[in-house]
């Protein structure tokens, strides 16, 4: 009973989100980068972001490799779902630009990380 | 099981002492006789006879409603709220007060039942005020709870121009306590608490009928240092807190588990605040310790805490006046201060509310820095085994284990104001197990009788030696579970040391001839909640040696006692305070580092009986104050010894691998090496010839001991009314 | 689906309308003998909710043929509150289900209330789709309850219901279940660069981030939020007993389809 439940869990069949396999997943992904790619230097004219294209498109990077570690495949897919709802809201305006600027945390001050600094700024 | 008589509390004069053969002692049980089935709603359930069935229902987890019945105090049955059916009785029954019987039927849930609930509900409500909104009980109200649970749905009183409802003027019992008389139902808990707890007969009704009044008889302050508890035990709003009238609702306040340290018992306790303001303190229930009672100093000094604060650091000017300043500035000081001295000219002082942590650290700094000067205020023996030995400095009996003893001798301690819930336990002891109390020591006010045997040092060389012909000698002899208590404050004489090897000769003689091979008789009640900790730690009890040799730079962790003065250090001694007061030792500093109070920490404290227990964060230090382990761990960093400890719980493993016990939570270890200690204190026995003497005589002594209760206004008003009754003809 | 559904149609017609038309003869006949068998134990209480037992029995027939119709569907089949119907089933199922209580001339649950997420994270299938409707034409609702986790897409409701479009989207911003072919999936709800599903249970009651208006950058700044949590106890709770009229209450459910948990064999 006990090794059949295991090949029901192991060799469990579920309802893929929108990819098959691995290689469709990963040319979504591609597509979504290349969308997003194109789309930067409208986002750094429309927004009007202190960000050049180069830091624009360096973010980028950084948000996709981010996730660089993650194989499954619904997973994959429903991450490319929510950067898709991102592209749709950025591209259309329905952001502002402090939505835009979130992605680059300009305001967050690095949190002291040792004993002395905390003690002295009171933090910890 | 029902209360024994309680013949002696209820006497007026002295009984006089039964002859021993006749006296029945805790370990003297009858054998168990058989347990009897009783039925509760046809559920059976197992009890040994004599038990209520108020008692054997909440066994099966039924909660019968009550008022005036109480766990702790004799069973009145004036409420009537606990009524019962019980099956072939014509009339519902008093469950509190009624016996089980062999295969009674108990039926707590029957029509009849609930009949009788709301109809004595009713009769209560009638004469009680509705003035829950303005009432400061309201939510925390046993009335309250009762009648929605268990009351009728709907009035049939009809006297909406309050022509008949009943008023009763309200009394004035002190500071602490606010009266609003009209909401009393009589439950009496108040008077019996009164008279068999805290031993104070002032409580008592007037009248009956409609016109019954609990009071004082005549105008007169409550004068008991237990006097709180009995705002809990109130059933409605007649009994409240004054310092925390209209203050706050519970249901808008934090509760915080806590530890209290105003004295050396270590009371369990629940903080309450809100908006980081600590609005009052409850005690919480712990068996070993202070049961469900709180002296009224670590009740109501928690207002000092907001008061007299030091929140932020300061460093002396040119001038001497202390000015605010950064902590970076203050941190950077200090470390100068310490990294120039030379070791030898180092001196730290831990004072009455230092914790485990911070013990700990600071005298590992000390010992980076190369010096070994740390020490407490309280003084201890240093002679025989000194504080090698913790069975020297600790209640080794235990607090709870005092309620089986048969006779207590106290030497040169007033219990009462020292360790008020160690002498709530020999009272407890003294009225329901007959156990009889001597004292050597200035004749004082215990609440209950005692035999005085004198106050010079030299009795308890008798004692000791057997050679005293008081008849004491012979009743300690003869007792089973005998229980000797050394104040410490007699230690600090230049005869302590030989006061302290007699009181172990003593304890051991008289251990060495018990049945009971498990029961300890030697216990020492330190006077402060730091000291036990401190001792375990390793720090050197007193400090008269270490101010002579004329240090360069004193580290006050808290000392606030006035033992280290100006006066005393030579004049360019740099002064360190590190404590939550603006008292005796910042007064004196030059560099005032601000910590925190135990309402503001995670801590450790070890109580007297050596239990190890902690305190948790209830708010915030006020201002810049710090922890006060990390500003210790700051400061050795700047020093350059940096303490190898970033978080408590790596301070904590520290601890333990200075002593166990100091992270043992809750558990208090067995002490040994009675023998031992006793042997190296053999050479110590030298005549002895002063007085005993203690700190503490008077009510009005008790209030105002420590810089937070020094703080305190509403301490400061009970010494005044203590006065102020005094010169009352009552 | 059609196959199935006229194939049970010409059984339903006669059985469902009974059931659900109280205004009809039969249906009160069928009923009177029902509530007889029932513990007639009438509510006389003034201030508690009284329960129709002949409404309570039309749901049951209905809840019982709804099972008989669906069987590859249908997991089980209850009654909560005391005369609320429900009906227990697969993610698969959703449309089929869905379409026939929409389209069967008997039931007619034209109208999609609400769709309502539930999140339990210790079981297998975290999250629970709750779909509420109504029957305008026999003032009857029915609830519709599917399970599904964090990955595993539900069929959108939107071809059956166009009220489900919005509510599915509430349903992916607030737990994150995606709808597989809905319309226009995209946040309703949360502030656009919102990450993280506010009513999943592991999210935290303050959330991760705090907003505020910087002077310098002349916007709002999203900054991750600081607060410091208490050690803290409540002490609700009275030592009485506060409601103990109803301690004795029965369970909240019954199951109606008793013998069908499996399904039955055609």
């Amino acid at each position: 009973m006990a090794a059949k439940q295991a090949l029901r869990v192991g060799t469990k069949t579920v309802r893929p989100v929108l990819s098959l396999n691995q290689a469709e997943a990963r040319s979504r992904v591609l597509n979504l980068y290349k969308a997003w790619y194109r789309q930067i230097p409208y986002i750094v004219k429309d927004f009007d972001i202190p960000k050049s294209e180069e830091q624009c498109r360096a973010k980028l990077k950084e948000i996709f490799l981010k996730n660089k570690d993650v194989t499954d495949i619904r997973v994959i897919d429903l991450l490319v779902i929510k950067g898709q709802m991102e592209l749709k809201e950025t591209v259309n305006t329905w952001k502002q630009k402090g939505h835009v600027m979130t992605f680059f945390k300009p305001t967050e001050e690095p949190k002291p990380k040792d004993f002395l600094s905390k003690f002295f700024s009171g933090l910890d | 099981m029902l209360r024994q008589p309680l013949s002696r509390a209820l006497a007026l004069s002295p009984s006089k002492v039964a002859p021993l053969a006749a006296r029945k002692f805790a370990d003297q049980v009858q054998a168990q006789p058989d347990k009897v089935e009783v039925f509760i709603n046809d559920k059976p359930v197992y009890v040994p006879p004599g038990t209520t069935v108020l008692q054997a229902a909440a066994q099966v987890g039924v909660e019968i409603p009550r008022f005036c019945y109480h766990e702790r105090l004799a069973v009145a049955g004036n409420c009537r709220m606990c009524l019962v059916e019980v099956e072939k009785s014509p009339k519902p029954v008093a469950a509190c007060a009624m016996p089980v019987m062999k295969g009674m039927r108990v039926k707590t849930d029957s029509d009849l039942t609930k009949k009788a609930r709301e109809g004595v509900m009713e009769f209560l409500l009638v004469n009680h005020p509705l003035d829950c909104p303005i009432c400061d009980q309201g939510g925390e109200c046993d009335l309250q709870d009762q009648s929605m649970a268990f009351g009728s749905d709907k009035s049939r009183f009809t006297d909406i121009h309050f022509s008949g409802k009943r008023a009763v003027e309200d009394k004035d019992v002190g500071p602490l306590i606010k009266t609003i008389m009209t909401r009393c139902i009589h439950c009496t808990r108040c008077i019996r608490f009164a008279s068999e707890v805290a031993g104070i007969d002032d409580f008592g009704t007037t009248g009956r009928g409609t016109d019954m009044q609990v009071g004082t008889y005549v105008e007169k302050m409550f004068l008991s240092e237990l006097s709180g508890n009995i705002i809990d035990l109130c059933p409605v709003g007649a009994l409240t807190s004054k310092p925390y009238s209209f203050a706050a609702r519970p249901w808008e306040t934090r509760r915080i588990d806590s530890v209290d340290v105003l004295d050396p018992l270590g009371s369990n306790i629940v903080v309450t605040t809100r908006t980081n303001e600590v609005l009052r303190i409850l005690p919480r229930t712990n068996e070993e310790i202070n049961e469900e009672w709180l002296s009224d100093k670590s009740r109501f000094a928690c207002d000092g805490l907001k008061r007299q604060r030091l929140v932020t650091p300061m460093l002396a000017d040119s001038r001497g006046n202390l000015t605010p300043v950064e902590w970076e500035d203050a941190v950077v000081a200090a470390a100068r201060a310490l990294r120039d001295c030379p070791p030898g000219k180092l001196l730290a002082v831990a004072g009455d509310f230092a914790d485990a942590e911070s013990l700990v650290a600071l005298k590992d700094l000390f010992n980076h820095l190369g010096s070994e000067n740390v020490c407490t205020e309280q003084y201890f023996p240093l002679e025989g085994s000194g504080t090698d030995l913790r069975s020297s400095y600790l209640l080794n009996t235990k607090i709870a284990n005092v309620e089986d003893a048969d006779f207590v001798l106290l030497i040169g301690t007033n219990v009462r104001f020292e360790a008020p819930l160690l002498n709530a336990r020999i009272r407890k002891a003294f009225v329901q197990k007959e156990t009889d109390v001597a004292l050597v020591g200035p004749k004082v006010d215990l609440t209950y009788d005692y035999t005085h045997v004198g106050d010079s040092a030299s009795i308890v060389k008798d004692l000791a030696t057997g050679t005293s012909s008081h008849e004491v000698m012979k009743r300690l002899e003869n007792a089973k579970r005998p229980v000797v208590i050394l104040g410490a404050d007699q230690l600090k004489t230049p005869e302590g040391a030989a006061l302290l090897a007699y009181t172990q000769e003593l304890s051991l003689r008289l251990q060495d001839k018990l049945v009971d091979k498990e029961w300890k008789v030697l216990n020492v009640l330190q006077r402060t909640a730091s000291q036990a900790a401190a001792l375990d730690a390793g720090y050197r009890p007193g400090l008269g040696a270490q101010l002579q040799a004329g240090p360069k730079v004193v580290y006050l962790l808290g000392a606030d006692s006035g033992l280290v003065t100006r006066d005393a250090l030579p004049k360019d001694c740099v002064v360190i305070y590190q404590g939550h007061h603006g008292d005796a030792g910042a007064a004196i500093a030059d560099i005032v580092l601000p910590g925190a109070a135990y309402t503001e920490k995670r801590a450790t404290y070890v109580n007297a009986e050596g239990r190890a227990q902690q305190t948790l964060p209830a708010v915030t230090p006020p201002g810049k104050a710090r922890e006060d382990w990390k500003i210790i761990r700051a400061l050795s960093e700047v020093v350059g010894v940096r303490l190898p400890y970033d978080s408590l719980d790596e301070l904590r493993e520290r601890l333990a691998a200075v002593s166990p016990t100091l992270v043992a939570y809750g558990d208090v270890q067995d002490n040994n090496y009675f023998a031992q200690a006793r042997a190296l204190a053999q050479s110590l026995q030298k005549p002895v010839s002063g007085k005993l003497d203690v700190q503490l005589k008077q009510l009005e002594d008790y209030f105002m001991t420590d810089s937070i209760s020094r703080a305190s206004p509403t301490m400061a008003k009970c010494v005044q009314a203590v006065l102020k009754q005094k010169q009352s003809p009552y | 689906m059609s196959f199935f559904l006229r194939r049970t149609l010409g059984a339903g017609r006669n059985l469902g309308r009974a059931v659900l038309n109280n205004n009809q003869y039969s249906g009160l006949q069928r009923v009177a003998t029902k509530t007889d068998q029932a513990t007639p134990q009438a509510e006389t209480r003034p201030t508690v909710a009284k329960f129709d037992p002949l409404q309570k029995s039309q749901l049951v027939d209905f809840g019982k043929y709804v099972a008989e119709c669906l069987p590859k569907y249908v997991q089980k089949v209850q009654i909560t509150a005391g005369n609320e119907l429900e009906v227990l089933i697969p993610p698969e199922g959703v449309i089929p289900v869905l379409q026939f209580l929409k389209d069967h001339h008997s039931a007619q649950f034209a109208s999609l209330v609400d769709i309502g997420g539930m999140d339990v994270p210790s079981r297998q299938y975290r999250f629970e789709i709750i779909y509420n409707l109504l029957s305008l034409r026999y003032n009857a609702r029915i609830r519709v309850k599917t399970y599904t986790d964090e990955l595993t897409p539900i069929d959108s409701a939107c071809e059956i219901f166009k009220a489900a479009n919005w509510y599915e989207r509430e349903i992916w911003d607030m737990f994150g279940v995606f709808f597989a072919n809905h319309p226009d999936l995209r946040r309703i709800l949360t502030d656009y660069g919102f990450e993280g599903h506010p009513f999943r249970k592991d999210f935290p009651l303050s959330g991760y981030v705090e907003l505020r208006y910087d002077d310098e950058q002349k916007r709002v700044v999203v900054e991750p939020l600081e607060l410091a949590q208490e050690f803290r106890r409540f002490e609700l709770s009275a030592p009485w007993e506060q409601f103990p009229n109803f301690r004795a209450n029965p369970a909240a459910e019954e199951v109606v389809n008793k013998s069908e948990d499996q399904p039955k064999k055609e």
